[in-house]
Parts: C-alpha cells; sequence; structure tokens
C-alpha cells in the first residue's frame, strides 16, 4: 500500500493504482507527473491509459480529451468535468 | 508488486480491519444515525447504498447486523454485496443465509490463513470455478482477497476459471499466471493485420495460457497481411490475422459509384488470391476472422443489395475467407458475428482508437477475438470429447422416473416437456456428429424402457452406445464404461442436474468435465450448443458413423463371449484390411486420428493436416499408408494409420497408430507386414521403429519386439527398434484379409 498512501493528495486515489497497472509506475505522483516522468507512457500505452480511467469510472472519453490527457492534472480536470 | 485497475473503486485496504478508523467527523456521525435507523433504510431501501463501507470499522458493522436480525430482516443481497467487497464478513444468521459465491467472500474475508481453512475453503472455490455467473466485482475481490492470503494456486485456478469472463482476473494473479505459463506447451504466433494488431498481440498470451498454451507473440509490421498471406513465415506455428473493414477497404468516394463497386471487388480478389497462394505454399495454419456486420451502412437501406453497400461488401469478403477455408486444411476461421455474439455492434469499434491509431476493434471486441482465436486453436489441435454422459431425471425429461411412473414424466411437443425434449433433439445432434452417448442414472433398469414406453421421447435406448442405469456411484460406473470403450476420462463430457452428482463427479474422476449446467431447463439446449468442448474442427464421413461403429464392435464383444477360444473369434470375425495411401479425401479423418489416439500410439506426435500432405507430397521421401477394416458386423472406417520417412534404403516410423475399436486382434501386425511389403518394393532395406512411452502407451511397449524388430538402443525417454527388411519374416496375422486401394 505504499502507492496509496502518497495518493491521499490526488482527488482520485484510484489514478495511482492505474498508473501501476498500465505503466508499472510505483513512484510518486503529482498533478505535474506527465509522459516525461513516467517512462513506459508512449503513445501506445496511452490508449491503454484511456481504457483505464474509462472502465475505473465509467466514462466515455473524446478523442479531444484523449489529446488533452498530458499530466495526471490533465486527468483529474477531464474526470471532474465529468461529473466523476 | 503491480496493483491492476477495477471496474469499480478499491477499497483502501483489504481483509478484517480492526484498525480501521472510524472518521471522527460530520461524515462519522451521519453513518452512525443511518445504522441506528438501519431496519427503516433496508425496507425503504435509501441511504444504505451511499455508504462506503469501507470507512466503517467491523463493530459498527455487528451493530447494523443485529438491529437488522432483531427487526426479524434478511441482509438483502444489495446490502450484502458491498458490505462482502469493502471486505467485512457478515457473521451469524446474515452469514448463514448467504448462498453461493458471496458465502465463500465472506468466510475468505474471515480467514487468517491457517491451511485447515485453506483446505475447507479450497472445495468451496472449486465448485465456483464451474459456475459462469459470478459478477466481475466479486471475482477480482475473491482473487485479490486469495492474494493477499499467499493462497496462490488457489487464486490462480479461479482465475484461470473466470479469465473467459472477466479477463483482468488473470493481470492480478500475475506472477503466479506467468508460473502457470512455463509448464505449457509452446505454441508461436505470428500476429498481422490490416490494421494494428497491438492490442490483439496483448490479449493473446492470457488467451491462448486458459486454453492449455504459452504463446510466444511476435507482430509482422503494420498492414503487411496480403504480403503474408502470399509469403507465409516459416519460423511459427501460426499465423494469427485480424482482418478489420475499414483497414481492409479504405474506400476513396472521389470515385464514381460504380468505379467504387470496382475497387471493392477488386480487393476481395485481392484477398481472396492471397488466401489461396497461402494454401498452396504456407506450412503453417492460418488462425482468420471474418468481418463483423457493419454498425453503420453506407447506402442506407440498400446496404445489403447494392454493390458499393458495406455490408454487401463485407458479405463478398467473408465469401472468399469462407472458401479458402473449405479448400484447405490449413485455414482455420473465427467466425465473428459468433466471437461477437456478446457485444451489440456499435461497440465492435472504438472510433477514437480508430483515429487515434488505426486500431480497427473495440478493446471489448479485440478480447473476444483474442479468446476465440485461441480456442480455435485449442479445438484444431485436441478436437472435441468423445463422450457425452447424461443423466436422466430432470435432464433427459422432466420429472423422476421412479416416483412418477412413465406417463408423469415431461418431455414432449408441450410445455414444459418440449424443452426436455429440444435438449434430447441436441444429444441426437451430438450423436450424429460422432460424440458417443452414455446413459448414466442412478434407477431401476426399468428406466432404460421409458426411451420406448413414453411417446414424447425422440432419443432411443439403442442411441445409447453404452449404459449404467443402476444404484452405484456414477464415477465407477464411468470408469467401467470408459474402459470398455477403451477412451479415456478426459474423453468424457458429464451432463447432470443434480449439483451433488456433478460435485461427487469431479471429486472422484477429476479427469472428466463437469460443466455446470443451467438450473432452468429452457436454458439448456442453446447453452448446450454454445458449450465449446464439443465443437468439431471438421466433420468427416468417420465422425458420423462412428456410433453405429461402436454399435458394431458392441455385437462382436458379445461374439467374443459366446466364441470357445480367442482364435475360433478372430477367425469367426471374417476380417478385411484395405490399404490405401493418404488422399485429399482422407486427409482429415488421419489428422484427426493423429490428435485423438491416445493407447495404441508409437510415438505420439501429433501431426496436423498440413504435416501429413507436406509427408505425401513426395514419395520417394515418405508415405502414409492408412488401413480400414470391416468385418462380419459392419465396416470399422479408417482405424490405422502410419507415416513414414524415407533416405534411400533407410526408411523410420514417424507415427504409427490405431483406434482403440480394433486393438487386439491382430489387425496392427498385418498392416505393418503390408507396409514392410511396400517399403520393400520401393528399395528400402532397413526399417526403423521407434516407442516414445507416454501416460497412456503402455500397451504397445513390446509391439515392435513382438513384430521381429530388433532393439537398437535408447533415445531420450524411448527405445529404438530396426528390422532388417528381407532377412526377417515380416509380421503378418491369418485372421485377416488384405487387400490395397491404389
Amino acid at each position: 500500500m505504499d502507492t496509496y498512501a502518497s495518493a491521499t493528495e490526488l482527488a482520485y486515489p484510484e489514478i495511482s493504482e492505474i498508473f501501476a497497472d498500465v505503466f508499472q509506475h510505483a513512484g510518486p505522483l503529482t498533478r505535474g507527473t506527465s509522459p516525461d516522468d513516467v517512462s513506459r507512457w508512449d503513445s501506445l500505452q496511452h490508449i491503454a491509459l484511456i481504457r483505464a480511467l474509462e472502465t475505473t469510472f465509467a466514462v466515455r472519453l473524446s478523442m479531444d480529451e484523449m489529446m488533452e490527457i498530458r499530466s495526471v492534472g490533465d486527468i483529474e480536470r477531464v474526470l471532474g468535468r465529468h461529473g466523476v | 508488486m503491480t496493483s491492476p485497475s477495477l471496474d469499480m473503486p478499491r477499497p483502501s485496504w483489504t481483509g478484517p480491519m480492526a484498525s480501521a478508523p472510524m472518521p471522527e467527523d460530520k461524515i462519522g456521525e451521519i453513518i452512525d444515525a443511518v445504522i441506528d435507523a438501519a431496519p427503516e433504510c433496508v425496507r425503504k431501501r435509501v441511504l444504505l447504498p451511499a455508504i462506503d463501507w469501507a470507512l466503517v470499522p467491523p463493530h459498527k458493522v455487528s451493530l447494523l447486523l443485529s438491529a437488522l436480525d432483531q427487526a426479524n430482516l434478511a441482509v438483502p443481497r444489495w446490502l450484502a454485496k458491498p458490505l462482502l467487497l469493502a471486505g467485512h464478513t457478515l457473521s451469524g444468521a446474515a452469514g448463514d443465509a448467504l448462498a453461493g459465491v458471496l458465502a465463500v467472500l465472506s468466510r475468505l474475508n474471515d480467514a487468517a490463513g491457517e491451511p485447515d481453512e485453506r483446505e475447507a475453503l479450497a472445495a468451496s472455490l472449486d465448485g465456483l470455478a464451474y459456475s459462469s455467473d459470478v459478477d466481475a466485482d466479486i471475482a477480482i475481490a475473491l482473487v485479490r482477497r486469495l492474494l493477499a492470503l499467499s493462497w496462490d494456486d488457489e487464486a490462480l485456478r479461479f482465475a484461470l476459471s473466470q479469465a473467459q469472463a472477466v479477463p483482468q482476473v488473470l493481470r492480478l494473479a500475475g506472477g503466479a499466471f506467468e508460473r502457470h505459463l512455463e509448464n505449457l506447451p509452446n505454441v508461436r504466433l505470428r500476429i498481422s493485420g490490416s490494421s494494428t494488431t497491438r492490442v490483439l498481440a496483448d490479449a493473446l498470451r492470457p488467451a491462448f495460457g486458459v486454453e492449455g498454451w504459452r504463446a510466444d507473440i511476435s507482430e509482422s509490421s503494420f498492414g503487411r497481411v496480403i504480403g503474408d498471406l502470399l509469403s507465409p513465415p516459416d519460423d511459427v506455428d501460426a499465423l494469427v490475422v485480424l482482418l478489420d473493414a475499414e483497414g481492409l477497404l479504405m474506400t476513396d468516394w472521389r470515385h464514381a459509384v460504380q468505379d467504387v463497386e470496382r475497387l471493392a471487388a477488386e480487393r476481395a480478389d485481392m484477398l481472396g488470391e492471397a488466401l489461396q497462394a497461402f494454401s498452396s505454399r504456407a506450412s503453417v495454419l492460418l488462425l482468420i476472422n471474418t468481418l463483423p456486420v457493419p454498425s453503420g451502412p453506407t447506402v442506407g437501406l440498400l446496404d445489403r443489395r447494392h454493390g458499393v453497400g458495406l455490408r454487401r461488401i463485407i458479405d463478398s469478403l467473408n465469401a472468399r475467407i469462407l472458401d479458402a477455408a473449405a479448400g484447405s486444411a490449413r485455414v482455420h476461421v473465427v467466425d465473428a458475428d459468433q466471437a461477437l455474439s456478446g457485444l451489440a455492434s456499435r461497440d465492435h469499434v472504438d472510433p477514437k482508437l480508430w483515429y487515434y491509431g488505426r486500431i480497427g476493434y473495440s478493446h471489448e471486441a479485440t478480447q473476444c477475438f483474442a479468446r476465440a482465436f485461441a480456442e480455435t486453436w485449442r479445438i484444431v489441435q485436441r478436437g472435441p470429447v468423445k463422450v457425452l454422459a447424461v443423466d436422466f431425471d430432470n435432464t433427459l425429461w422432466g420429472g423422476i422416473y421412479g416416483d412418477d411412473g412413465v406417463d408423469g414424466l415431461a418431455c414432449g411437443e408441450d410445455f414444459p416437456g418440449n424443452a426436455f425434449q429440444a435438449f434430447q433433439q441436441e444429444c441426437l445432434r451430438l450423436k450424429a456428429q460422432g460424440l458417443l452417448l452414455v446413459a448414466l442414472s442412478k434407477n431401476e433398469v426399468g428406466a432404460l424402457d421409458v426411451f420406448e414406453k413414453h411417446s414424447g421421447m425422440v432419443l432411443k435406448a439403442e442411441d445409447f452406445a453404452a449404459h449404467a442405469v443402476n444404484w452405484n456411484p456414477k464415477a465407477d460406473n464411468l470408469r467401467r464404461i470408459a474402459a470398455d470403450l477403451n477412451l479415456g476420462l478426459d474423453s468424457i463430457l458429464f451432463l447432470d442436474d443434480s449439483p451433488h452428482e456433478r460435485e461427487a463427479m469431479r471429486r472422484l474422476t477429476p479427469e472428466v468435465r463437469v460443466p455446470e449446467m443451467p438450473e432452468d431447463p429452457a436454458e439448456r439446449p442453446g447453452w448446450l450448443r454454445r458449450l465449446s468442448a464439443t465443437w468439431p474442427a471438421r466433420l468427416t464421413a468417420e465422425d458420423a458413423s462412428r456410433p453405429a461403429v461402436y454399435a458394431v464392435r458392441r455385437a462382436a464383444q458379445e461374439l467374443q463371449a459366446r466364441a470357445a477360444s480367442f482364435e475360433d473369434y478372430l477367425s469367426a470375425l471374417e476380417q478385411r484390411l484395405s490399404l490405401s495411401f493418404v488422399t485429399e479425401r482422407t486427409v482429415a479423418r488421419t489428422a484427426q486420428m493423429h490428435q485423438r489416439t491416445n493407447q495404441f500410439n508409437l510415438t505420439t506426435v501429433r501431426l496436423g493436416e498440413a504435416d501429413i500432405s507436406a509427408l505425401a507430397e513426395d514419395s520417394t521421401r515418405g508415405i502414409v499408408l492408412l488401413g480400414q477394416v470391416s468385418d462380419r458386423f459392419g465396416d470399422h472406417g479408417l482405424v490405422i494409420a502410419a507415416t513414414v520417412n524415407i533416405d534411400g534404403p533407410q526408411a523410420t516410423i514417424r507415427t504409427l497408430l490405431m483406434s482403440c475399436r480394433v486393438i487386439g486382434r491382430e489387425v496392427e501386425r498385418a498392416f505393418l507386414g503390408a507396409l514392410v511389403g511396400e517399403l520393400a518394393s520401393r528399395g528400402v532395406a532397413s526399417l526403423r521403429g521407434i516407442y516414445v512411452p507416454t501416460e497412456k502407451n503402455g500397451m504397445v511397449r513390446d509391439f515392435y519386439q513382438s513384430c521381429g524388430f530388433s532393439p537398437a538402443g535408447g533415445a531420450g525417454s524411448g527405445t529404438v527398434w530396426t528390422f532388417a527388411i528381407g532377412d526377417t519374416e515380416p509380421p503378418g496375422s491369418t485372421y485377416v484379409t488384405t487387400s490395397w486401394e491404389r
């Protein structure tokens, strides 16, 4: 649960789990975390991230939102817009 | 440790939690108030559903449960499920009232990890493993909890059983699953497609793992599918092709309608020709999908009629794919409509994935295709079960023969007997496709007469290749029947409406396949059709006649019982062996024998149709000899086969196998004698035979010795034998008349 404790800063603690699962990323996450900080966050794994967000939060993201998401902060903003 | 994502928010702790702090703020007070008013909240179904039970300590949950108990209220499922998913245990009356998967989860949440708990829970979990209606979130919670207890074996077994419906559980069991894969046979797959194949490549490894193979996966270059068909790879076992309409068609509407139509036809021709080229050149298998129904038409109402209608174009592409499969033993088709039948057609494609990365199918659809490819591979390699063992009361008919009498049984044209009659029709269908029916009922033997006395029965007593209608344990009966039929227990599918009988069968004979049957008889005919353990890879003429063949065999066994000596019996049989080389017509049956035969099989090398065709191509390098056996009771069909590699004066028997139907009748001696004669006429002087022991083929350990071969050492776990043609008398039998069909 070490990844969990650091997640309390985020509005959606599930995001840490998604990053652990999709990117095998166990380091701390901040709103500023971007593809530069996560080695496996490439264009193909981006699809897996979108899919994980869609299933975890039961939302359907648009193409624009798919492009808009370039950091953890972006994810929170997009999810907030969907009323999650 | 990685922690996979869920389809539901995860509780912030897993397991019993004495230490979880109750929030000391307003929220905590509200939760307290709701628990105080619990009976009222349950009756009205309000407030309780809004509570995050992960925040509530166990003693508060106990208060809730006892309040409901005092008010004489059961814990409804809508409340029990979130409590259990949050890691709580329902104790007392509420716990006793839980059934099935929720009861197991409740006990698991309470488990401390003791070995005796583990044993008791493992048995309950194995029961659940066969049930197909475990909710995804519960399956995930169960696997998580098992892993938290470090019960990895149980977690893996349960995850494998649920993986078809809930693919995420395999990722949860990641480490245990990877170790499991290490022990599985390996298959090399090359993935090619008309669009991006990455998502499929990721999904295939777990899907093949569930079916029992470790898949080594490599991807071809983007969009190289036609190229891969024209020059097939030779460094893999199978080429897996995922086609999608967008990627394949790329229609340009700048053209006039008639040009669009012409270009579409040209594309269909190109695919057809590439498939034909594959069939004639490839040494590997091809797994390829048809295109599904499109989610939107290109010519509206006319879509299926007009030449530029997307549906019409897809129909014609699909026809090419199916033609290729009909014409080649190497091509196996996954039908998209069947594979995707669980999804709505608009869910087949996720448009943003298509525009983002030319990914032709949604994640869900890709998972469906991965499962269908793996299932197809399993069916092609292993074939279906051989025996359908069925119960009588409340399975083949409604009611209980012993209580209701013949006339009280429901089976016929009218409701509710028509559902049972339809189920009998499905049994007959499987019999027509080559499965043997076995009757397995705890009943007085008179129950067999029901089939003749009750006018609604479409099954007749003689449809059963064997029956055991008595009060002995069904597992004992089935073991005896399997031995009589010379078939392995793992080739038997057992259908029984009673959970106790199913449980007993699984416990006593774990090899027998025992699916959970739907409780509602109306669901069963359709369910039996969807049961892929019965699906054939191909239907040969031999399959259709197999049940008749077993009837012949039963008559022969009766003759044997009457004959004064074994020799009298063999001569009275008047056996005839007809020899031929493999042809296009018989290659499917030959491959099928290679997949099915376990006992009389010297090397147990599972040659497929492609291998056999390749071997037969150049008769100076190899031959594939087949034998068809008939006797005074009828025709047994093609029952014995050998493949031989020839290298000048040296020849080696690569495979030699015989169906168990004719074991012990000297057919094999006559066959080997004929093979030796044929090789002699081709100038072969020395013939080599190899015996590779398996768990099942002990009966042929001394076969080569008994036929005059000399030992020539060992090779690995096997033994090598040689036969000097010309110097040694070839084997033969005075009880078999041999003829050639050339």
